[in-house]
């Protein structure tokens, strides 16, 4: 045979056999990826993003991805994942996510890698002291906490936002009528009128006093409401373990949350619910202000009766600080692509973005007043640039907020 | 050019000759050329071959085997199947792809709450779009039982679309009863339906949200609250009492709302005067009705619920990442101005809040029957303790029934027909709750060869389950004389308390009854007029059923006729279940 032929025929049966093996691999293996060499990717940042500030800081990172902010050469992308702080800080206490704890990543399986490959970078959650409470179960599992609280990685708040009263116009004024000033006991005695709005001097059509607290099941703005109204019942902004268990106060708390429509199905958007559902499952209620300013005209739109926001004596308030996960799990470069993401979040230009939203900026360069701010645009609502001397409550620890929760789940959620 | 030819007839003399390499170089090229070729005809094959197997494996086997699945499979409850097949078209349409480049689809299928909520914890959907957020708990407490897992099923969800749960009446009857100057409220309807035998209403059971809204407010006006009602309220005799007296004013139950509206379509206001839906259906209604009165929506005075159709995500285990896009994307999808637009147009609330109900586009208008102002205020909906209580109460305090099962056992039923009848039979059986229902079993071929008499399940399910395994094919088909034995002893119970019901299947063509089709309409018509009425069902099993015959007795008592087959019978029955 002529030496050309044999090549060609080699190259052939060679690419033949290079084709067949193929073929017989997939069939064997049909699980598998295909046959490409997975390129090395972008430096993935999964964001656990608390529900109040989740648009702005999923806006955020749609612009930054676009971006294309690259750090060591490599591009960082940035991943939100929606969730309330308490269902959150339930996963990392359960360890759903799947943290090393002693193990090392040689040592785990095919799934559990997986897993860890989903493990969030970081956590903005509602406030600071879901972040002491996950350290506080993480140091009494490995001596240390996962999310520090000073250094280049310490949690940094990237916005504010207080808890205000928002309540229908109709409804406020004959409640302001009634009571003069707006506070949780003026509320409480809404709440157990027998007689409803009838004997509140309202429209018989309106029903029964609804007051609107979230589920602290499903959204830690009900705890917040909780702790606020227990600063007003004891006129003092630090509350204790022995307080929120004293029987009166448990009494004058289960009136007051005996006015909540719907415990049963209430959802983490109170908010939301508030505005879609209208007058009809809440008159009134301590919402976060963003929450408030963000669904102002929708309810005007709506409704037609405009919501009238009024700051309480105690206030309370949520900081989302940007906490950025300390352990093996997530790499260095992570890590700082994380903290790359938080800067731009505290960008001025971010920033005002936020304030677009009702979030209050943390950055000093930033006003409140500055653009198209609701702030500004709903001041004849009541709505306030400059909150009015209050007093600040100041963060509970574990030990209420888990005495609140059982007293909730007993007495409101079972009822 | 000689050295050309006699590379041609020499070719070892070409070795050392640069001409002499082309057709080794022409070789090598042809040959690369060849395995070029072979590779893009296996990739084509293997793509064609891939594309088999996701067009042919079924949705439950290819999400188990395939980790990279996208499409994301979603049960959802009946009545909006319109709109929500049209939202999950648009958003197909588009052809997202995955970062791996799977295409992103959304795949719905409608379905009872029950069927749904079994679905989602067998891992068979990976979203749920149920008429309530209230079965998302009850989904959730299920899960924490059947796993013992802390974590929830339900993951991250979404709303598209909110109807309140309004009364709707034909506007004649809601004048008589003061509107639109007077609020209306559960009160009213209940007094109504007691003082009055001829008014007509119905809700359907607890099931659904606007079922499980008519019993709450029936518990609440019994327990003379309208709010903080609790089990021991539930639970009072006095509470029982009351809705137990409501209860016997009520109809006939059914299978949801959507079923009820069609029915009211077709028959008009003789069907009922007064039924609980959601305001989406009545827009429907009064969008398409011709040639009958307006339906108007009644927003009760004490309160109503919203049917607030959560989207949500299952954390299933074998949810894939994909899939997790998918509904993401679906989310954002349904939130955009194109899909609310959708959602007004079919009647609904969107929950861009930006979009007026009071717009051009909007269908929410007072010619609608509706009035996008109300409802003012919302019932207290309870804990989860007190509704299950509440659920479970209402089976005992329910109107409850007297059914006759018809079943033909004639030689057309031999085979399979009549084994996929057992299972039917077996299905209505297990379906109806509690034992007080009182149920027996006329089984017919030439005559009427067995009669079990009415009892209450409690003393004699195991008796009619032994019959229905018993059944044995043969002979013809006297249809109208079974019919008549179930009627005639229906009368002689002469029971006005309960519902009183025939469910009459057959499969073939009337051949042996002594009684005519007139008589025994004739029959009927008189006996429901003079007697306790009876409300007969019937089912055309397959197509050689004489689907006349059965629909002038099922028209002689105000009831339907139903198609079904060897796949559907099981579902029928248990839908018909529903009525009792």
């Amino acid at each position: 045979m002529k030496r050309t032929r044999i090549v060609f025929i080699v190259i052939v049966v060679v690419a033949l056999l290079i084709v067949g093996a193929g073929l017989l691999w997939r069939a064997l293996n049909p699980a598998q990826q295909p046959l490409t060499v997975t390129p090395k990717g972008p430096i993935q940042v999964r964001v656990i993003t608390a529900l109040p500030v989740e648009p702005w800081v999923r806006e955020a990172a749609k612009q930054f991805n676009a971006e294309q902010h690259k750090l060591e050469g490599e591009v960082v992308q940035v991943e939100i994942i929606a969730m309330d702080g308490l269902t959150a800080l339930g996963k990392f206490d359960r360890d759903d996510f799947g943290a090393l704890g002693e193990r090392s990543i040689a040592g785990l399986s095919d799934a559990e890698r997986q897993k860890l490959a989903q493990f969030p970078t970081a956590w903005i959650p509602d406030s600071r002291y879901l972040v002491e409470l996950a350290n506080a179960s993480y140091k009494e599992r490995l001596g240390r906490d996962v999310f520090l609280t000073d250094g280049e990685y310490r949690a940094r708040p990237i916005a504010i936002s207080l808890f205000a009263w928002g309540i229908y116009g109709s409804r406020a004024q004959v409640l302001q009528a009634r009571y003069g000033e707006l506070d949780w006991q003026a509320i409480h005695d809404a709440a157990i009128a027998r007689g409803g709005w009838p004997e509140l001097g309202g429209d018989p059509a309106w029903g029964f006093f609804k007051l609107v607290v979230p589920s602290p099941r499903k959204n830690v703005g009900g705890l917040a409401a909780m702790i606020a109204a227990a600063g007003e019942y004891y006129d003092r902004p630090n509350i204790s373990t022995a307080d929120v268990t004293d029987p009166d106060f448990q009494r004058w708390l289960g009136e007051l949350m005996g006015a909540v429509t719907d415990i049963s199905g209430a959802s983490a958007y109170t908010a939301e619910d508030f505005a879609l559902f209208g007058y009809s499952v809440g008159d009134g209620g301590q919402l976060l202000e963003s929450d408030l300013l963000t669904h102002m005209a929708g309810i005007q739109t709506r409704w037609a009766d405009p919501l009238i926001i009024f700051y309480p004596r105690y206030v309370t308030w949520f900081d989302f600080p940007f906490s950025v996960w300390m352990g093996a799990e997530t790499t260095a470069l992570e890590k700082n692509a994380a903290l790359e993401f938080q800067r731009y979040l505290l960008s001025p230009e971010v920033q005002r973005q936020a304030v677009a939203r009702g979030l209050r900026p943390v950055n000093p360069d930033v006003s409140v007043t500055e653009g198209d701010s609701p702030f500004v645009k709903w001041e004849a609502q009541g709505v306030k640039t400059v909150v009015p001397r209050t007093t600040a409550m100041r963060s509970p620890d574990r030990d209420v907020l888990q005495a609140l929760l059982r007293w909730f789940d007993l007495n409101v959620a079972n009822r | 050019m000689a050295s050309r030819k006699s590379a041609i007839r020499n070719p070892q003399s070409t070795i050392h000759n640069p001409q002499s390499r082309r057709p080794l170089f022409i070789f090598a090229a042809a040959a690369l050329s060849l395995m070029a070729l072979l590779c893009c005809l296996a990739w084509g094959v293997m793509q064609v071959t891939e594309r088999q197997k996701q067009a042919t494996a079924t949705p439950e086997a290819a999400a188990a085997a395939d980790p990279r699945q996208a499409t994301l499979r979603v049960a959802i409850s009946p009545e909006k199947a319109v709109l929500f097949a049209e939202l999950a078209e648009a958003f197909n349409a588009q052809k997202l792809r995955t970062p791996d480049r799977r295409t992103m689809q959304v795949q719905a299928e409608a379905q009872d709450v029950e069927t749904m909520l079994q679905a989602a914890l067998a891992g068979k959907v990976e979203a749920i779009s149920p008429d309530s957020s209230l079965w998302l708990d009850d989904l959730d407490r299920a899960w924490a039982e059947q796993t013992g897992s802390a974590a929830p099923l339900v993951g991250e969800s979404c709303r598209y679309a909110v109807s309140p749960i309004v009364l709707a009446m034909w506007e004649p009857v809601a004048r008589q009863l003061g509107w639109p100057e007077r609020p209306i409220g559960w009160g009213d309807v209940q007094a109504q339906a007691q003082r009055d035998p001829n008014f007509k209403w119905s809700h359907p059971s607890t099931s659904s949200a606007s079922g499980l809204l008519a019993t709450l407010a029936e518990f609440y006006a019994g327990a003379g609250k309208t709010r903080g009602l609790t089990i021991e309220d539930a639970q009072a005799q006095p509470t029982l009492d009351y809705v137990a007296a409501v209860e016997r004013t009520v109809r006939y139950y059914g299978e949801g709302e959507l079923a009820v509206i069609e029915r009211a379509q077709k028959e008009g206001p003789g069907f009922l005067d007064a039924f609980v839906v959601q305001e989406q259906l009545i827009v429907r209604f009064n969008r398409q009705a011709q040639g009958l009165p307006r339906l108007v929506a009644v927003y009760p005075a004490e309160g109503t619920l919203w049917a607030d159709h959560p989207l949500a995500l299952l954390e299933t285990p074998t949810l894939t990442a994909n899939q997790r896009r998918t509904f993401q994307h679906f989310r954002e999808f349904l939130s955009s101005p194109e899909a609310q637009a959708k959602v007004l147009a079919h009647g609904y609330r969107p929950a861009d809040l930006t979009i007026p109900l009071d717009g051009p586009a909007s269908p929410l208008t007072a010619a609608n029957g509706v009035d996008p102002r109300q409802p003012q205020t919302t019932l207290q909906m309870p804990g989860p303790a007190v509704v299950e209580v509440v659920r479970n109460v209402w089976w005992y305090t329910k109107r409850h029934t007297n059914v006759y099962l018809v079943v033909d056992t004639s030689g057309s039923m031999t085979g399979e027909k009549l084994e996929a009848a057992r299972e039917a039979l077996r299905a209505f059986l297990a379906q109806i709750q509690g034992d007080l229902e009182r149920v027996g079993l006329v089984e017919f071929s030439s005559q009427v060869n067995n009669i079990i008499p009415l009892d209450e399940l409690g003393r004699n399910r195991a008796e009619l389950e032994q019959a229905v395994e018993a059944l044995e094919a043969g002979g013809n088909t006297a249809l109208l004389d079974a019919v008549r034995a179930a009627y005639v002893r229906l009368q002689q119970a002469n029971d006005s308390e309960r519902i009183n019901a025939i469910v009459a299947m057959t499969d073939g063509r009337e051949n042996a009854s002594l009684i005519s089709l007139q008589q025994l309409a004739r029959e009927i018509e008189q006996g429901n007029r003079t007697g306790v009425p009876v409300v007969i069902f019937c089912i055309a099993y397959g197509r050689d059923a004489d689907y006349n015959v059965l629909e002038a007795i099922a028209n002689a008592s105000g009831g339907q006729v139903r198609q079904g087959d060897l796949e559907s019978i099981r579902e029928l029955y248990k839908i018909l279940s529903t009525y009792f």
